[in-house]
């Protein structure tokens, strides 16, 4: 139990007043702006923008689309997932090559949002590799459905493992064990024990990738094309090409819906089906063979045969950004990294400068209000941590607009500046920090606050000396989250950019939008091997400071 | 390293709380107790019965309601834990994640303000009582149960409270570790001669490391004394069934002649020592009888014994158990193995006998629970 304490304690009420005003300014604002935006014209009440949009066939069209994709990419990611998950809590697999799978799984996590999407049209474009080089196929197209939810399936897949692996892990080997002694087939015994037990985090799995396809506005912009039209291109169309920011709003709000119900059921109805297997000891030395050495054989190969699809669209992402032109001219040249260090220098530089300013604030943000909503009472303690959590769960499409809406004029004009897409890193990806503090407050026991007090401390150095100490961790996942998606995010953000202020990965679509391929691919690997010496960098922090734990990596997904 | 010992008093302390169906609940009611400077005092009390939030008040942890705590005679009622110079142990230990198990003992030390070689020279010290030399380095994480239990010793002994509590510290630990470390406190208890609170529901736990007993029921004290008192001279039914096994037997005193009162019970009449006054001839009441004094042979083997038949008996190797019937009460009864042929058969009729003075008597209570 946490006793919650310090009622009338002037600083708790300033912080958190702070907080609220800048929940208010950030949060509740831009969404009440986005609202008004869509019903109200020239100061009267009016539907006709709805109506117009709702009307529209090729909008009605792109609402299925997207339900239809997200579908499509949640069953076929949970199913790589779920694969992926079983070899490596069942497989028996040697710790290096678990660590294999682990790297090929975390890949995909930390690219900006459409490294795939770029590694496909290298592989199966009108001049790809495979298409025209390999198989000598003139005038193929890698747009529309099929290329699109293939490359998102693999972009995603890394969250159902890493939803399902611990589910899996979980499940004591011992029940499947019990089942197989009472006479049950191996595959019986999967199929009547092992599946059903795992169901719920399947049904979880499956929601959470549907809801990041939903939002993923990168891999379609590139790879749909115009003969499948989804909601956030829709969106983002409707106000970059037609100047319509009423339209826009619009159809962020449709996608708002499904957004929301698929929200509601993730968090109120699956999370509250999972089963726990307790069974006293554990499954010790010896764990049961849940599946024969045929099974375990033909598992990792098919998971070996993804990992090196993986692989192998990173190594061509590398290879495209150290040649002229792929499908072209294989001549070897540094050119296009020269391009991304001049042309492209104040995009790094913009990045990486916007980066430094959320990166602090957004870990100090969530260790704040995380500490604030689990130790202290003050009014509206709860609804504080769940309006905290709204730019977290909306697609960033929705926010971007909402921003976009709010801060183009006075009273709060912030268009064209950094501040803005500060804000919206902050708000947007610091609640992970949020959630990691409160998921930590709530494991320390209070026995150990009160064996500092027992032991001579004061409040003031117990919490230096004990509470501090152990919550580090949720700030530097905080850090560590909001930094790498400064490094990759675009929904949002590409509402934001402006002259004065650009982004690598906006960069990186008007590369791919003009053609320069190779420049895209040089920008892409230069993201990659950012983020891969943050994490490094963060996980040795972790380590000095002996604190358990590690960035969690199934929140950094999603454009 | 023995700090000068002090006593502890806990007078008619209380402690209340909202309960959510009940209203305003008793965890503790006018707890008095009297530790005497050096000894070990134990509470002992089912789950529930106030004895952590007894503990955790004298601690400072929980401010009573009423009442008063005075160390050596100084009243420290309102002062919290981190004034008060204590050495708490909890149940699951509390050991800082984050620190070393140097820095862990050493913590107290440095709150204090003590400089560097003295803290190596105390913490080492500490180590080397508790056996954990070497371990300087580790993490909690790293050590076994019974070694973390070591570390939370040293690091609540090493400030040299004034005071040495404990919280259920052994429950976490198995069966043969629990033995083991009960004796280790105990040892390391009477060589620094600080005085301590013990919390447990263990009953053969508080009696092998206490001086003194206090039975706690209900946020009360029921009843308090040394081991023997308590298990030969039990005040109430709740102490008598809580503290060891227990026959409570009903019967009727049919006459009372100085302090021995004869009882009808058993189909048969008795000879019980009457420790409580009160009773006169008439009342309704219950013999107390330990399962370890009565003594079983076939039925051919005299006169005076009770008849009664075998219904079930356990053999545990160094004794054996039976539960006998006899006159429609069940009795349970423990023998020592004096060697194979020394068991009864199942079914056998038996005759009982109790060991002289080894029965008491007790008024029949209304709450009487379980009589087994």
């Amino acid at each position: 139990m946490i006793r919650a304490s310090g009622h009338r304690d002037p600083v708790v009420a300033v912080t958190a007043l702070v907080l609220w005003l800048l929940l208010a300014l950030f949060v509740v604002y831009p969404l009440g702006m986005l609202f008004a935006r869509m019903v109200v014209d020239q100061g009267g009440f009016t539907t006709a923008a709805i109506a117009k949009i709702l009307t529209d066939r090729n909008q009605i069209r792109a609402f299925w689309n997207s339900l239809l994709l997200a579908t499509l990419v949640g069953a076929l990611g949970t199913a790589v997932g779920f694969l992926f998950a079983f070899t490596a809590a069942r497989g028996r697999l040697p710790r290096w090559l678990l660590a294999m799978v682990d790297a090929s799984v975390l890949l995909p996590l930390v690219s900006p949002p459409f490294t795939t999407a770029i590694a496909i049209i290298f592989s199966f474009g009108p001049r790809g590799l495979i298409t025209y080089e390999l198989l000598g196929m003139k005038g193929v197209t890698v747009y529309g459905l099929t290329s699109t939810f293939v490359s998102e399936a693999l972009t995603y897949f890394p969250i159902a493992y890493l939803t399902l692996r611990p589910i899996l892990a979980a499940i004591d080997s011992n029940i499947e064990g019990m089942a197989f002694s009472l006479g049950a087939s191996r595959w019986r015994v999967f199929r009547t024990v092992t599946l059903p037990l795992a169901t719920p985090g399947l049904a979880n799995a499956f929601l959470l990738l549907f809801a990041a396809s939903l939002a993923d506005f990168a891999t379609p912009l590139i790879l749909a094309g115009n003969q499948f039209p989804v909601l956030p291109t829709q969106a983002y169309l409707q106000i970059t090409g037609l100047f319509d920011l009423r339209g826009g709003a619009v159809l962020s709000f449709v996608l708002l819906v499904p957004a929301l119900v698929v929200f509601v059921l993730q968090r109120y109805w699956v999370s509250r089906r999972f089963y726990v297997t307790i069974t006293g000891k554990g499954a010790g030395e010896t764990p049961f063979n849940s599946i024969s050495p045929a099974t375990r054989n033909v598992l990792l190969m098919v998971c070996a045969t993804v990992a090196l699809v993986i692989v192998y669209f990173y190594a061509l992402l590398l290879y495209a950004s150290l040649v002229m032109a792929l499908g072209a001219n294989h001549t070897f040249t540094l050119q296009h990294y020269r391009v991304i260090f001049t042309e492209g220098a104040k995009a790094i530089r913009d990045t990486l400068i916007v980066a430094a300013f959320a990166m602090p604030l957004g870990g100090l943000y969530g260790v704040l209000l995380g500490y604030l909503v689990t130790k202290k009472a003050f009014i509206g303690r709860r609804s504080m941590e769940l309006v905290s959590m709204v730019n977290y769960a909306l697609p960033g499409t929705i926010v971007g607009i909402a921003y976009l809406i709010a801060f183009n004029d006075p009273p709060i004009e912030l268009t064209g500046t950094a501040l803005i897409i500060i804000a919206c890193y902050v708000f947007r990806y610091g609640p992970t920090g949020i959630r990691a503090t409160v998921a930590l407050l709530q494991q320390i026991d209070k026995s150990l606050e009160e064996a500092s007090q027992g032991m001579g401390a004061g409040s003031a150095t117990t919490f230096r000396r004990v509470t501090l100490p152990l919550i580090l961790p949720a700030f530097f996942a905080g850090l560590g989250v909001v930094f790498i998606r400064s490094m990759t995010a675009i929904s949002a953000t590409i509402f934001l950019v402006s002259i004065s202020w650009t982004l690598i990965t906006v960069k990186i679509l008007d590369n791919i939008t003009e053609l320069a391929l190779g420049p895209a691919a040089a920008f892409s690997v230069l993201v990659v091997v950012i983020v891969f010496v943050v994490i490094a960098a963060i996980g040795r922090l972790l380590r000095l400071f002996r604190a358990p734990g590690n960035v969690p990596m199934a929140s950094l997904l999603g454009g | 390293m023995t700090a000068e010992s002090i006593g502890v008093d806990v007078e008619g302390v209380s402690k209340r709380y909202a309960h959510r169906v009940k209203g305003e609940v008793y965890a503790a009611r006018d707890v008095v107790l009297h530790v005497k400077p050096g000894e070990f005092l134990t509470l002992l009390g089912p789950s529930g019965c106030g004895k952590t939030t007894t503990l955790r008040m004298i601690a400072g942890y929980e401010m009573p309601d009423a009442g008063r705590i005075r160390f050596g005679g100084q009243d420290v009622t309102h002062e919290p834990a981190n004034r008060r110079n204590i050495g708490f142990v909890f149940q699951n230990y509390a050991l800082f994640p984050h620190l070393s198990i140097f820095e862990n003992v050493a913590y107290g030390l440095r709150v204090r303000g003590i400089d560097e070689a003295e803290i190596g020279r105390r913490v080492g010290e500490v180590l080397v009582l508790v056996g954990l030399s070497g371990y300087e380095q580790q993490f909690s994480s790293q050590l076994s149960g019974g070694e973390q239990q070591r570390v939370a010793l040293a690091r609540a002994i090493v400030i040299r409270p004034r005071v040495l509590l404990f919280d259920e510290p052994l429950s976490n630990l198995d069966a043969k570790l629990r033995v083991q470390m009960r004796h280790e406190i105990r040892e390391l208890q009477r060589t620094l001669g600080i005085t301590t609170v013990y919390v447990t529901h263990d009953q053969e736990e508080a009696m092998a490391v206490s001086d003194r007993i206090a039975v706690m029921s209900a946020g009360s004290v029921v009843q308090e004394g040394t081991a023997e008192d308590l298990y030969h001279r039990p005040a109430s039914q709740f102490v008598a069934q809580f503290v060891g096994r227990v026959n409570l037997v009903p019967g009727r005193i049919t006459s009372i002649a100085g302090d021995v009162a004869k009882v009808a019970a058993l189909g048969s009449t008795v000879d019980a020592l009457v420790l409580t006054a009160g009773l006169s001839p008439g009342a309704a009441v219950r013999l107390v009888v330990r399962p370890e004094s009565m003594a079983i042979a076939p039925v051919a083997s005299g006169s005076g014994a009770l008849a009664a038949t075998v219904t079930s008996r356990t053999f545990l190797g160094e004794k054996i158990e039976y539960l006998l019937r006899c006159a429609d009460e069940t009795l349970q009864v423990v023998r020592y193995d004096s060697g194979p042929g020394d068991i009864m058969a199942e079914g056998s009729i038996v005759a009982v006998r109790f060991a002289e003075g080894a029965v008491t008597v007790l008024p029949e209570t209304v709450a009487a629970a379980k009589s087994e």
